[in-house]
């Protein structure tokens, strides 16, 4: 069995940083790339040390000032993150403890009480959310979207109360603001176009109105191609991904939107290898996976360094089977989707490759196939090459399989969030000792769901048990990992955003 | 997106939280009714800074707060009035930052007042401001953000900010976000100083001990080894781009002649040239890191033959947005001639503005030398390489009668490549592996690799004129640390298995002890004498050094566990290729041949292509196939021949370009689907030998 060293056991994050950089250029990258081994059937830490580790000292408090070399003294970062460790090992510890059976009911994903949090929420929230107040679209996502996770239908007098709601949030010149009458907001936009597409109705889709975002999103842009959240607000990558989402799950992304952006993306690529929220920041879960996704959805991907922003993300995973957001943090729960879906879209990249070069020559797509988009059948070749289909970008990435392996350990992903993640009343949480929140609730479980789905070769079929840690019942409905909206969901919108002819 | 609730602790605060849920309802109701009727008294905006107290993230409020501002100040002259309403702002900000550190909002509001310039900002504040929220939460990156503008924003000197990180580092020295503010820091200082080497020397040795010091007293703690990491990087690369070889090489005679007595003194300095049969000079330049800007007036060719009017570079590497370290052209003989003539080709590449690295570095090390080619008017036997199907050694090559040493003299371009300050790199480098050697191993791989990394740094700039012993010596050891770490750390053994073959590259390679057991001029009968390089059963993984390899034109890597032949795109010499029993697992994989216009002989025999449905490799170029316009009609003629494209295309953008005579590919699994031989007959129509057999 795996030996979790405790305390001041090294993370391998340490060695990610020592590869992939200051390599001579012409040997720009490794053939094989680092590929974790092939999934274990039980849970395991990605990377435990295969030799014991010293034992730890007394953690000290967190002495400030490390004088003497002679006598190593923690720093607060290593305390904290000491104690962490020591607290998720002793969850652990119970899990190894435990006979099969125990550990099936351990590993379990407690739906009902799950489901119990985000519906009361979505009906009721405390008082204590009004510094949530100009987020409000946020909560309508941070709830409806994981409650389609867990294929748990809402009432049709919810749903249409969320879409009045969100229609009032509209503005009348195109966008969605924090709450009704607030100015429009690039954030607040993706958060209530994806809850709109997760509830999925014809009222709620047809709500959108499209001419005026694509205005909306014309002005929220810059000479420069990024975008800016707001009206007088700030630029940065998150701008630029929620504003390309929408654009590209509307059908509104055109080369007029999209002129510019891959270029500030890639500027923020850091020297680490993920991306930064802006340029000369630091490498960050969150943005890395909104500038990874943006550019995918442009099809500008190749601006990236791909192989150091893998090596990035799959070394934020440590010993406690989550993801940290950066260098030398401590896990966090939402890291499972930022970070974990990050890399489960890189695991798709080969195939976009792939698709591209055979829709240039290949016109003779199904002919039942009328996502294609094209009206006339003979003359598809052209029609390809002279405009960008862009929502076909997203469209085609969902569809490709995934032809290699997971490259991060998405079993001990699983078991993070089940297990130190999870509360038992329902809803999921940052770390153990942290409070349970609807954010939380909602990337636990989407990360949890793409790394079930990770390791699937086929996208017609379901995971293998093998897959999917603890019961089968665990499993979740997949999303589109560029979006985050559940798959399904995703393909009526698909549908209902095509043109018409 | 971060944004948490914080949820009321207590039942009992439940009712307060009430009553303040709905102050707040009323607040928001009042600020959005004043942000529409573009109302900013005094009263209104003060309903503003309520609202933000509470709730930082209101940022329809941010905006009217800016609008309210914009309006208002319209009306001051005073500079006292208008300071006391900048004052305003600030303090809002402040008694939003208190409650919520991580307000995007409020963040930028503070930068957008002092991007206003109506008064002179009180740099005591804002530090003394950012000295308070980074001693909450030292990570803070909107705090790391501001930091960086307010710098800038002040013109405070850059080793001020370093002062600052050095500080911060002291308090916590796992505390990344200080050092990577350090390193952008020092980033900046380089470019702006540019004070030569004295400097950089300073700087780079304190922060060695700065960093080293950290890690002895934390070996376990990432950040230090991050940071560790970006040092070495500055520390091995010269700051400028370097040209490190060239092909032709300087003193090189081409020549398009197979005149017997020729074939006696064949060494490198006279090179019999496929590719003059068709008067074509593929010529290769390759420098120590990516750089663009190659044109006719970045690199100069003087010469009596006529080349036609555009000489066009290419980059040949496979990285991204047009950086490349290895660059070819295919210069085209115009001219005419009626009996044997030499030629000599002047290569010029002065200091040069237009050829930049990518950290935008301009080319600052001139480069002169000349080669000579050598046209031969008379009807010269057609050569044909492919009368019998071209066999391999399969012994070593010393036991080989017929083979001539390469003199390696010629290999080398210039000696301006020895740097100045390597002294100063490799004693740096020294010390920092006689610290590392003290480290307890306790077989740390995180040790073992940043010493492997050390030595490999230090192998490097003894190769500028240093003996090639103690280079081996450096490769022995290192080669070591990556045999132990494919022990300790199987999950990363490809990447291990890469490191070592390109130091066992560099070992074999370096010096003409030992790359001579390796090379020889192969000459068979009826034949002509070809430059030969054996590579075999070596466990390479990866190529490396092709910069040493470019004179070579038959290349025997067989018996490896190549996965990826990337790099072998320089070698435009090259005839002929061996990479037979290998791990090459798709076409994709061997992309770099297509790149190689005059390549004959190929031979992929039992390697892995179309066994595997996954293709790792196209992860790792960002682009395969970039060319693959120019496949279309490619792809129309194998679909006349019922051969389904969706399945082939790989193969059929690899086979495409190719003009073999000869290729083998038995032991493949993709040798034995249906119509793979159609497809190769249809698209190599040059075609002689088959798998061992002719072909019509």
């Amino acid at each position: 069995m795996v030996r979790f060293s405790l305390g001041r056991s090294a993370r391998p994050q340490q060695h990610a940083a020592v590869r992939s950089r200051n390599r001579r250029p012409q040997q720009a990258q490794p053939s094989g790339g680092d590929r974790p081994p092939p999934p274990v059937p039980a849970a395991a830490p990605m990377d435990s040390s295969p030799e014991p580790e010293p034992e730890p000292g007394p953690p000290t408090g967190g002495d400030p000032a490390p004088a003497d070399p002679e006598v190593p003294r923690l720093t607060v970062t290593q305390v904290e993150q000491m104690n962490v460790e020591a607290r998720v090992t002793d969850i652990y510890r119970v899990l190894w403890g435990g006979s099969p059976n125990t550990q099936s009911i351990i590993l379990e994903l407690w739906r009902d009480q799950h489901i119990e949090y985000l519906t009361h929420g979505l009906r009721h929230l405390g008082p204590a959310f009004q510094i949530l107040d100009a987020n409000r679209p946020w909560l309508c996502y941070w709830m409806v979207h994981p409650l389609a996770l867990l294929d748990e239908v809402l009432d049709d007098d919810l749903e249409d109360d969320i879409v009045d709601f969100l229609a009032r949030c509209q503005d009348k010149d195109g966008g969605y603001g924090g709450g009704p009458g607030q100015l429009p907001h690039l954030a607040t936009t993706y958060a209530a176009v994806n809850t709109l597409v997760t509830i999925g109705s014809e009222r709620a889709l047809s709500s959108i109105n499209r001419d005026n975002l694509y205005k909306f999103m014309l002005r929220m842009k810059e000479e420069s191609g990024a975008f800016r959240m707001h009206d007088g607000g700030e630029i940065d990558v998150r701008a630029s991904y929620t504003a390309i989402s929408v654009a590209s799950l509307v059908n509104i992304l055109d080369v007029e939107l999209a002129k510019g952006v891959g270029d500030y993306i890639a500027s923020c690529q850091t020297y680490e290898g993920g991306i930064a929220g802006e340029p000369y920041a630091e490498a960050h879960g969150g943005y890395t996976f909104c500038g990874l996704a943006a550019l995918i959805m442009l099809n500008e991907v190749e601006k990236l360094d791909l192989p150091s922003l893998i090596d990035w993300v799959a070394f934020r995973q440590g010993v406690e089977c989550g993801f940290q957001g950066r260098t030398n943090k401590l896990v966090d729960g939402c890291y499972s989707f930022w970070q974990g879906a990050a890399i489960a879209l890189t695991q798709k990249l080969v195939m976009v490759i792939d698709e591209q070069l055979k829709s240039s020559y290949s016109s003779k797509k199904p002919s039942g196939d009328d996502a294609c988009g094209t009206s006339s059948s003979g003359c598809a070749l052209e029609k390809l090459s002279a405009a960008v289909d862009y929502a076909r970008f997203g469209f085609d990435f969902v569809q490709r399989s995934n032809q290699v392996g997971p490259l991060f350990h998405n079993l001990a992903l699983q078991q993070y969030i089940l297990l130190c993640a999870q509360v038992l009343e329902g809803g999921l949480r940052d770390k153990p000792g942290k409070n349970r929140d609807h954010y939380h609730s909602c990337y636990c479980l989407s990360g949890l769901s793409v790394s079930q789905y990770c390791a699937m070769t086929d996208t017609n079929s379901c995971p293998l048990p093998q897959h999917v840690l603890g019961p089968y019942s665990n499993l979740l409905e997949p999303i589109h990992p560029l979006y985050n909206v559940v798959l399904d969901k995703y393909y009526t919108a698909y549908e209902f955003f095509q043109p018409s002819d | 997106m971060h944004g948490r609730p914080r949820r009321a602790a207590k039942p009992e605060d439940e009712e307060a939280s009430s009553a303040k849920a709905a102050k707040l309802r009323d607040l928001q109701a009042q600020v959005l009714q004043n942000q529409h009727s573009g109302t900013y008294t005094k009263e209104a905006i003060g309903l503003s800074f309520k609202l933000l107290e509470i709730n930082p993230e209101a940022y329809t409020a941010w905006n009217y707060r800016k609008l309210a501002f914009q309006h208002n100040i319209k009306e001051l002259s005073e500079p006292e009035a208008i300071k006391s309403a900048i004052d305003d702002e600030l303090r809002v900000v402040e008694v939003a930052l208190r409650q919520n550190p991580k307000s995007y909002g409020a963040w930028y509001h503070r930068k957008w007042l002092l991007n206003q310039k109506l008064a002179p900002v009180d740099s005591k504040r804002e530090f003394g401001l950012l000295d308070k929220l980074l001693k909450v939460d030292a990570r803070n990156f909107h705090g790391w953000n501001y930091r960086r503008f307010l710098a800038r924003f002040m013109g405070v000197p850059d080793e001020e900010e370093l002062n600052y990180t050095m500080d911060k580092i002291s308090d916590n020295f796992s505390n990344y976000s200080a050092w990577h503010n350090r390193s952008i820091l020092l980033s900046n200082l380089l470019i702006k100083q540019n004070k030569g080497f004295e400097s950089k020397q300073k700087i780079f040795s304190q922060e060695f001990e700065l960093v080293t010091q950290a890690l002895f007293i934390g070996p376990s703690d990432q950040s230090g080894w991050f940071y560790h990491l970006w040092l070495l990087a500055q520390t091995s690369t010269p700051d400028n781009p370097q040209l490190i070889a060239s092909w032709p090489c300087s003193g090189a005679k081409l020549s398009s002649s197979l005149v017997k007595e020729k074939v006696e003194q064949n060494t490198l300095s006279s090179i019999w040239c496929h590719s003059l049969q068709e008067r074509t000079v593929p010529m290769v330049l390759y420098f120590n890191e990516p750089v663009k800007g190659l044109n006719q007036s970045s690199v100069k060719l003087k010469s009596d033959l006529d080349f036609g009017k555009d000489i066009h570079w290419r980059a040949l590497s496979m990285t991204d947005s047009g950086y490349s370290s290895c660059w070819t052209t295919y210069l085209q003989i115009a001219n005419e001639c009626s009996s044997s003539q030499q030629y000599s080709v002047e290569v010029s590449i002065p200091c040069s503005d237009d050829i930049v690295s990518r950290s935008g570095s301009n080319y600052n090390c001139p480069v002169h030398f000349t080669f000579t080619i050598e046209l031969i008017s008379d009807d010269a036997q057609d050569i044909d390489l492919f009368d019998k199907p071209v066999a391999y050694f399969s012994e070593p090559l010393e036991s080989h009668g017929n083979c001539e040493p390469i003199p390696f003299d010629l290999l080398k371009i210039t000696g301006a490549l020895v740097e100045e300050d390597s002294n100063w790199h490799f004693e740096r480098l020294s010390e920092e592996i006689d610290l590392f050697r003290e480290l307890p191993d306790d077989n740390c791989k995180f040790v073992k690799l940043t010493l492997a990394r050390l030595l490999l740094a230090c192998a490097a700039i003894k190769s500028c004129g240093r003996s090639p012993h103690e280079r081996k010596r450096y490769c022995e050891e290192a080669l070591g640390h990556f045999s132990d770490l494919i022990r300790l750390d199987p999950s990363h053994k490809q990447y291990y298995e890469d490191e070592r073959s390109l130091v066992l590259m560099d070992k074999l390679t370096c010096d003409m002890e030992t790359f001579v057991k390796h090379c020889s001029v192969q000459v068979q009968p009826n034949s002509i004498p070809l430059n030969h390089v054996q590579l075999c059963k070596l466990s390479l993984t990866h190529v490396g050094f092709a910069e040493r390899l470019m004179w070579v034109q038959v290349l025997d890597l067989s018996h490896n566990s190549l996965r990826s032949i990337e790099g072998l795109e320089a070698l435009q010499q090259l005839v002929s290729l061996n990479i037979s029993n290998n791990h090459i697992s798709s076409f994709t994989a061997l992309e770099p041949l297509t790149k190689i216009m005059f390549l004959k002989v190929l031979d992929l025999s039992s390697n892995e292509i179309g066994a595997h449905s996954m293709d790792t490799t196209r992860y790792i170029c960002s682009s395969p196939f970039s060319h693959k316009i120019e496949a279309h009609e490619a792809f129309e003629e194998c679909q006349k021949k019922n051969i389904n494209v969706e399945e082939y295309w790989d193969a059929i953008l690899f086979f495409k370009p190719l003009k073999l005579g000869q290729l083998d590919i038995k032991g493949n699994a993709v040798a034995s689907k249906e119509n793979f031989r159609t497809l190769v007959m249809t698209l190599i129509p040059s075609l002689k030998w088959l798998n061992g057999e002719c072909v019509n």
